[in-house]
């Protein structure tokens, strides 16, 4: 059986910048299985937005070979949806109208989308708020409605770059949650990249743990905890061996 | 105690609560008018400080009417040039090479602006020209192209759009580049084509800064006119202005700046209760 749906070899990006090349990512590879919870941890500037980027389509990669769902990635495609820190809600549109770009740009069914919207809106808990404008939301709630936006057009791949990094630590922990709870009613195969060790050991199958100068995969760790998980996982011993192992492994301890 | 006491006590309460945030919804709202009405008070009482010290001056003689007229002596020449028979077709000449001037400074920086902004070879090919006549004052070209377009109203519609032409062209321009990096990777990724991102993203996001752009294009649209009529004219608001200045008609002069005044801020009212229609969501 075969379910691999992303395949990078020897991916490197390398930047020309003023004081020389930059090598942002050196030398990745890895494969992710369709339904899986990956996600990218390291410091700061070792490269996981860039890598996320590549895997968008909207960065190119000097060099290395990318396969995502049988076809090699050349260019931003439909199946690859995005999210990132801000919500990047338009402010001119409605909740309703945020969530229905995608569709609109897809030029996809209106009414299906509609539906769907309604549907989405439900499952991030904003039933009733379809006509506010972003302006009057909590920043807690315009993630919510990005989270509803990057699922409207159902795509495969969710690449999430640090989506609830600016909410505070309440909020985020529900977010979480929400997340988890979203991810194991659609399958979808996220790749998510946080700076917290804890919520990527809750949140992921497999943790991708990149170091800078130059930003290399330094190592790839099996979260082993099964699922569904609650809250309480946090507590048990097997947690805080992986968030040690992966503190370790960045030399954060030394 | 019985259930239905704590019950009636527990409502008694609700309503006690109630009635407390009535009130202070109340003061809050009387606090506000208040501050409302002091600063009309205020503003109204300045104005009228002005007109009074304006009489005094000018009435013991203290300024010389031929310096500074009379606001009564205003308002008497006010009546006297809007009731004579030179006065509505000089008005409707100068209007009509505003509204000229304004809708081609306004289209032209509009259609420029976006041009540059979408087509990096027409950004190459002629932006740097445009930054360069950015930069001197387009008042100097008023006299040349009293030369070239004649005295009649093409010569002022000219000015006026060469003048009303830059801000327009220059906020089309900083509106459709300030945007948020990350719309535009959204956008992308949502495969959006170029036209699309115009479309539903770079335009309505360029929309606060172009208004800004369209009230500067009105100001100058209207100067621009007055100068070239001031240049060199056989009719139009300008042309008066110069001609009774000339005969020493002072009180008549301020007649018509005041009119003109009146008019371009109505105009520019207008233009801002547009601009609260289009770009609403920035009061939200
Ligand atoms: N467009 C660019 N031009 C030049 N250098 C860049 C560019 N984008 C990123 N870099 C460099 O590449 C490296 C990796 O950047 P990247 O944004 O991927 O890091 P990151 O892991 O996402 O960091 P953070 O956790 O702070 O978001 C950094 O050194 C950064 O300065
Ligand atoms: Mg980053």
């Amino acid at each position: 059986m075969d379910t691999e749906l992303i395949d990078g070899r020897e991916l490197s990006k390398v930047y020309a910048t003023a004081t020389g090349p930059l090598i942002a990512l050196d030398d990745v590879s890895f494969t992710i299985e369709e339904g899986q919870f990956i996600s990218l941890v390291g410091p700061s500037g070792c490269g996981k937005s860039t890598l996320l980027s590549i895997l968008g389509g909207l960065e190119d990669r000097s060099e290395g070979d990318l396969v995502i769902a049988g076809k090699r990635l050349e260019a931003p495609r439909a199946d690859i949806g995005m999210m990132f820190q801000t919500s990047v809600l338009f402010p001119w549109r409605t909740v309703r109208e945020n969530v229905l770009l995608p569709g609109v740009v897809l030029k996809l069914d209106r009414k299906a989308q509609s539906e769907r919207c309604d549907e989405l809106l439900d499952m991030v808990g904003l039933n009733g708020f379809g006509d506010r404008y972003p302006k009057e939301l909590s920043g807690g709630m315009r993630q919510r409605v990005a989270l509803a936006r990057l699922l409207a057009h159902d795509p495969r791949v969710l690449l999430m770059d640090e989506p609830f990094g600016a909410l505070d630590e309440f909020t985020r922990e529900t977010m979480n949650l929400e997340l988890l709870s979203i991810w194991e009613k659609t399958g979808k195969t996220v790749i998510f990249v946080t700076h917290n060790i804890g919520e990527a050991v809750f949140l992921s199958d497999r943790i991708f743990v990149m170091t800078p100068r130059p930003g290399r995969l330094e190592g790839i760790v099996e979260v082993d905890i099964p699922r569904p998980r609650k809250a309480d996982v946090m507590r048990t011993p097997r947690y805080s061996e992986l968030v040690f192992d992966i503190r370790g492994m960045l030399g954060v301890d030394h | 105690m019985t259930m239905a006491h704590q019950t009636a006590e527990m409502a008694a309460n609700q309503t006690q609560k109630a009635s407390a945030i009535d009130s202070f919804i109340a003061r809050e709202r009387a606090r506000e008018r208040r501050t409302h009405i002091n600063n009309r008070l205020l503003a109204t009482g300045f104005g009228l400080f002005v007109l009074a010290v304006w009489h005094i001056s000018t009435e013991t003689g203290l300024v010389h009417a031929l310096i500074i007229p009379s606001p009564i002596d205003t308002l008497m020449a006010t009546g006297r040039v809007m009731s004579a028979s030179y006065f509505w077709p000089n008005v409707f000449v100068t209007l009509s090479e505003i509204m000229w001037g304004f809708a081609f400074g306004l289209s032209s920086g509009v259609l420029l602006g976006v041009s540059v902004a979408m087509f990096a070879v027409v950004r190459a090919t002629i932006y740097p020209y445009l930054v360069a006549l950015q930069a001197p004052p387009k008042i100097v070209l008023a006299p040349i192209f009293i030369t070239w377009f004649g005295f009649d109203q093409p010569s002022k519609i000219a000015i006026s759009a060469v003048m009303s032409f830059f801000p327009m062209f220059l906020n089309t321009l900083t509106g459709l580049a300030s945007v948020d990096p990350n719309a535009v990777k959204l956008m992308r990724s949502l495969t959006a084509g170029r036209w699309q991102t115009f479309r539903y993203l770079l335009l309505p996001n360029a929309l606060p800064i172009m208004m800004a752009g369209v009230k500067l294009c009105w100001t100058l649209a209207v100067l621009g006119v007055i100068v070239g009529e001031f240049v060199g004219a056989s009719a139009g608001i300008g042309y008066l202005i110069y001609a009774m200045n000339f005969q020493l008609d002072i009180a008549g002069v301020f007649s018509l700046i005041i009119l003109l005044s009146l008019f371009t801020v109505v105009v520019y009212q207008l233009i801002e209760w547009l601009e609260s229609r289009i770009v609403f969501w920035q009061q939200l």
